[in-house]
């Protein structure tokens, strides 16, 4: 008996933390077979590459400990971008990013509203709105793409602080910010709670519906930040931008390990979840291998993680 | 009667089966004869649905033997036991609601013309003819779920039929049907009966098995008491069969409860169709006030109610005299009355989540400061509750998954505690866990009692209820059909249980 507890312990702790020694060891390998893998310039390469998809995933990984699911954040990365860009002929960019934030946490409010009260099953309620943000593009950017020409507001996506590309701090900060949420806060804790398991959270008195809907507007405002970053670093953005971020997202996150029904993850495995696929991503660049092939390899490992914790859990 | 010549066509001998902790069939041997009507009767927990779960391979045996038609038999799975001639109408049906009649019935057995097209000619006659010779009177191209739960049953029962089965096992058909439902039921029993399948009826109503059943086994805690033929006892023989010797351990040293108090909770006429229709009751600080009656007689539902979790269509809750408003479980919570729910795993906790983020869920405003979470306060209470209940568990990072029956209710109960309630509804408390937890529970229950909280217990096991409560109120069809104190015997809440039912 004990030694099967034992047992499951040891199993629990090598699914939560199996990402970081698959993430290790692979850099290890990659710094063998790649001489340049390991330079200064290639690593912040990687972190800078890592920054816009890994801010939006922050937000995809609270929605998706709370059982949910976005699949409209690449949508309003693009809408939040390309205000954030247009919004600057008529005011300071400051204020643009403020109200593109609040755009993006609205836009989540309303997933979450669909899901929660509505009932319309996540994925299904953030494709509506995945497709009515991005028609709002359009209408917004007349199917033209935007530009941008201010040097202070570049600096969010281009400049550095010291040694380190200032759109990595950015990252940095939000990982640990909501990091502590996540664990140390009452919403983080309700937010695993209602994930595992909603009915009993309700009946322990809580009010379920106004924290599942808070994880959607988490999801929504780090989408509208990581447009922000998206549209500083490029200083255009065209009505295309962020399709596909969203899956990008997700995988990072269940990369790293959080649970697909909820209830379990965390921030930071999030992030080497998606520092792998960027790396993978780089390595293969710097041997030259196709990007076909790339896509193959990507939906491989999506697979691998995901099937190693729903089969884990079947299994039983 | 000259049955025993026949050879039986079930043959259950030294039957064992143990939980950890229970034994919950104890050698059991049951013969069961062709075109027979044999009742299965016992209380809550008896092992009737452990005896119909081992005989159909849902549960492996420990020890004994099983045969079915002169073949020792060893079923995997019921659709193993399906296939060989024993099928099993549960009290939930297992038809395919989008499905029609005709459909759902021949499930599995479709007849095949070329190129794996399906024979609906053939089907079709096939289904007159057997309609029409058991007398049902289904409309073949209905889908299931715009059928009636009673016809619903019979569709089921035709299905079996179709299949060819030779043995039906019934596990409180009628429990959700009306009084024409279930005439039409008996009238295809006995049809059942003139060709030649045998049922073994599972039931808690009495009076269903005298009309119907030939002969009757009566189980308690997992033992054959007797099989009798039912032309030979009464009722109130198989109900003294049943509950056996009242046991007289007491739990209760004075009934303090009730002498110059105000009642905490007041509820006036309670209703939410069609499980609870105007129950009003109060009940005192220090008492354990008890609730029990039939599985479905509203017992869930009416806690339900009190604790806010479903809608109240009439009625008046009322706390220490003053009338609240409860429209949801946060209402409850903040007027301090606490439902640890019937389903644990469903209900209560959050299986993948660790023992101490489980306990201090309701209260977790009290374990932080400006939104920020006081982690070490939370060790703190959670180590407080593993001492005072005893609970088993490598620490307070346990998952909860990992915690037997038993003291996951024990954290189901931490966790209401530590909100310090003064109306705390246990909903099936023991149910599901071992003897040993079982009189741990009760005595936390006294315990709770004797600091002055009202703990409303209720339970369909009328031997604990008249164990542990100061004061007992049974319900029957969402009405309370009696109310008795402290003393009463099991036999006469039985009674009363049994009597008020149909």
């Amino acid at each position: 008996m004990n030694k099967k507890i034992n047992l499951d312990l040891a199993w629990y702790s090598i699914k939560k933390n199996g990402i970081l020694f698959v993430f290790i060891l692979l850099c290890i390998f990659l710094s063998i077979i790649t001489p340049g893998f390991l330079s200064w310039a290639n690593i912040l390469n990687i972190l800078r590459q890592s920054s816009i998809i890994g801010i939006m995933a922050i937000g995809t990984t609270f929605v998706i400990i709370g059982a949910g699911f976005d699949i409209s954040v690449g949508s309003l990365l693009a809408l939040t971008a390309a205000m954030c860009v247009g919004l600057q002929q008529y005011i300071h960019w400051g204020f643009a990013i403020l109200l593109v934030l609040i755009v993006g946490a609205l836009v989540g409010m309303l997933n979450g509203f669909l899901a929660a009260k509505i009932h319309i099953p996540a994925i299904i309620a953030t494709l509506g709105t995945m497709t009515i943000v991005r028609g709002l593009v359009y209408l917004y950017t007349g199917g033209y793409p935007l530009y941008v020409d201010s040097p202070s507001f570049a600096f969010i996506g281009n400049g550095y602080l010291g040694l380190i590309p200032f759109p990595v701090i950015v990252l940095i900060v939000m990982v640990i910010f909501w990091q502590f949420i996540l664990i140390r806060t009452r919403f983080g804790r309700y937010t695993c709670a209602l994930g595992g398991n909603k009915e009993a959270v309700r009946l322990s008195g809580v009010k379920v519906d106004f924290y599942h809907i808070l994880t959607f507007v988490v999801g929504g405002l780090m989408a509208a930040m990581a447009g922000v970053v998206y549209a500083s670093r490029l200083l255009s953005v065209t009505p295309l931008a962020g399709q596909g971020y969203e899956l990008d997202a997700i995988a990072s996150t269940v990369i790293g390990g959080t649970s697909v029904s909820g209830g379990e993850g965390s921030v930071v495995r999030t992030l080497v979840g998606v520092l792998l696929l960027n790396i993978i991503a780089n390595v293969f660049n710097l041997l030259g291998i196709h990007i076909y092939v790339q896509y193959v390899i990507k939906g491989a490992i999506i697979l691998s993680a995901v099937g190693f914790d729903t089969y884990s859990k079947f299994r039983r | 009667m000259n049955k025993k010549i026949e050879e039986p066509i079930l043959r259950v001998s030294k039957l064992n089966k143990s939980f950890p902790g229970v034994k919950a069939l104890d050698n059991i041997d049951l013969e069961i004869y062709p075109d027979e009507v044999h009742a299965l009767v016992g209380e809550n927990g008896a092992g009737k649905s452990t005896l119909i779960k081992l005989l159909v391979g849902v549960y492996q045996k420990d020890s004994g033997t099983i045969y079915f038609n002169n073949q020792k038999v060893d079923f995997d799975s019921p659709a193993q036991a399906f296939q060989k001639g024993i099928s099993v109408i549960y009290q939930e049906n297992s038809l395919i609601p989008q499905l029609t009649v005709i459909q759902n019935v021949f499930l599995g057995t479709e007849y095949f013309i070329p190129f794996g097209l399906i024979d609906e000619k053939k089907i079709y006659q096939e289904y007159l003819n057997i309609s029409k010779k058991l007398g049902f009177e289904l409309p073949p191209h209905k889908e299931v779920r715009n059928l009636g739960v009673a016809e619903q049953k019979l569709v089921e029962i035709l299905k079996a039929l179709i299949h060819k089965v030779k043995f039906i096992i019934m596990d409180e058909p009628t429990a959700s049907l009306s009084e024409n439902e279930i005439e039409h039921l008996f009238r295809i029993i006995s049809e059942l009966k003139s060709n030649h399948v045998s049922v073994l009826y599972i039931t808690h109503i009495l009076e269903e098995v005298f009309r119907i059943a030939e002969r009757i086994t009566v189980l308690r805690d997992g033992k054959k008491i007797n099989t009798v033929f039912t032309k030979e006892v009464n009722r109130n023989e198989v109900i003294t069969m049943m509950v056996g010797e009242s046991l007289k351990d007491a739990y209760i040293s004075e009934s303090t409860a009730m002498k110059g108090k105000q009642p905490v909770l007041k509820v006036e006429n309670l209703s939410r169709k069609p499980r609870v229709n105007g129950v009003s009751f109060e009940a005192f600080p220090g008492e354990v006030f008890g609730i029990t009656g039939l599985t479905g007689a509203g017992k869930t539902e009416l806690t339900r109610l009190i604790f806010g979790a479903d809608k109240l269509e009439g009625g008046l809750i009322l706390i220490d005299n003053k009338p609240v408003r409860i429209r949801s479980p946060l209402d409850a919570v903040k007027n301090r009355i606490s439902l640890i729910p019937e389903d644990r795993k469903k209900d209560a906790l959050i299986l993948i989540l660790e023992l101490y983020k489980n306990i201090t869920l309701p209260s977790l405003t009290e374990f932080s400061s400006q939104g920020v979470l006081l982690i070490r306060k939370e060790f703190d209470t959670t180590k407080y509750f593993i001492k005072k209940l005893d609970i088993k568990t490598s620490g307070v990072k346990q998952v909860v998954k990992y915690l037997s029956g038993g003291n996951q209710q024990k954290v189901a109960i931490s966790k209401w505690l530590q909100t310090e309630p003064k109306v705390l509804i246990m909903d099936e408390p023991t149910q599901g866990i071992d003897v040993k937890a079982k009189v741990e529970i009760y005595t936390i229950v006294r315990n709770l009692a004797k600091s002055g909280v009202c703990v409303i217990f209720v339970s369909s096991e009328v031997s604990e209820v008249v164990k542990v409560s100061d004061r007992i109120l049974v319900l029957s069809q969402g009405r309370i059909s009696g109310e008795f104190k402290y003393g009463v015997s099991q036999e006469e809440i039985m009674g009363t249980i049994l009597k008020e039912d149909k």
